[in-house]
């Protein structure tokens, strides 16, 4: 009995954390009617010394283009492998974004920041467009971009 | 000590439960390789559109980009880095990556194991 217990008691102590450790987060981000072709995005994150962490999102499927979300490229060296599976489409002029991924727990309050490199056809290249720390207070709470992005927030 | 084990034992029926749900919903048949986020959508309702295209994409045909500084013509047709070709042909002799629902986020230790990411524009 006392053995059942204790496997009954270490199994839910195991099991339950790790349902907790990482929760849904849909970001969003609405772009500004700036008058251009689809804008290619790339949403990364980078650690508390600002180093890159890794990539949540690329927004824009040809990676000729990927030199111009300079911030990201300089980072990753245009290394597509740090996209693969969560690619999508160019956001067109005035579109909303929204994407919902499972994030991990740990990336919030821990001085993580969300960044969002943009580049449009024949215009300016945006790199560090937006910079947003993740932190559990700042969830919902919309910044704006400098250039295309007229929206972004991050909601759990 | 009833209640407790009764509790104990719910609660690992629960999470074990939820646990399966969440593996099983990323599992595919071992020969389907990885599922399409689609395929992942609830029961019963429509594969959901998992990537809206734009209809003012990079691949419009308007006559006045050559020369842009994008450094492509307007015949993006002819797209050197389609297809996997790993024929060093595009720039960097980089591939284009896969497309989310084709294959699993990368193993980055910034997603969780749960639902796949889903997508769209509005």
């Amino acid at each position: 009995m006392k053995s059942l217990l204790a496997t009954l008691a270490l199994t839910t102590a195991l099991t339950l954390p790790g349902l907790a450790m990482a929760r849904p987060v849909t970001l969003t981000t609405t772009l500004s009617s700036y008058g251009g072709d689809g804008a290619y995005l790339a949403l990364y994150v980078t650690d508390p010394s600002g180093a890159y962490a890794g990539s949540l999102w690329m927004a824009g499927g040809k990676s000729k283009y990927y030199e111009h979300l300079t911030d990201w490229y300089r980072a990753t060296g245009g290394d597509t492998a740090q996209v693969d599976g969560i690619t999508g489409a160019s956001v067109g002029a005035g579109r909303t974004l929204e994407i919902t991924l499972d994030l991990a727990d740990a990336l919030f309050d821990a001085g993580y920041t969300l960044h969002i490199d943009a580049a449009v056809e024949d215009m300016r290249d945006s790199p560090n467009e937006v910079a947003v720390p993740l932190t559990t207070a700042g969830a919902g709470t919309p910044v704006t971009g400098r250039r295309y992005v007229a929206s972004f927030a991050y909601d759990m | 000590m009833r209640k407790t084990l009764a509790l104990l034992v719910a609660s690992t029926a629960l999470t074990a439960t939820l646990g399966f749900a969440a593996w099983s919903a990323t599992r595919g048949p071992a020969d389907a390789g990885p599922l399409p986020v689609a395929a992942m959508s609830q029961d019963g309702t429509p594969a959901l559109p998992l990537i809206l295209i734009s209809d003012d994409d990079e691949d419009d045909d308007d006559d006045d980009r050559k020369g842009s500084w994008w450094g492509h013509d307007d015949d993006d047709d002819d797209d050197e880095c389609d297809d996997d070709d790993d024929d060093g042909g595009c720039r960097g002799g980089a591939r284009n990556p896969a497309p989310a629902g084709s294959k699993l986020p990368p193993q980055n230790g910034l997603f969780g194991t749960g639902a796949p990411p889903q997508v769209q524009v509005n």
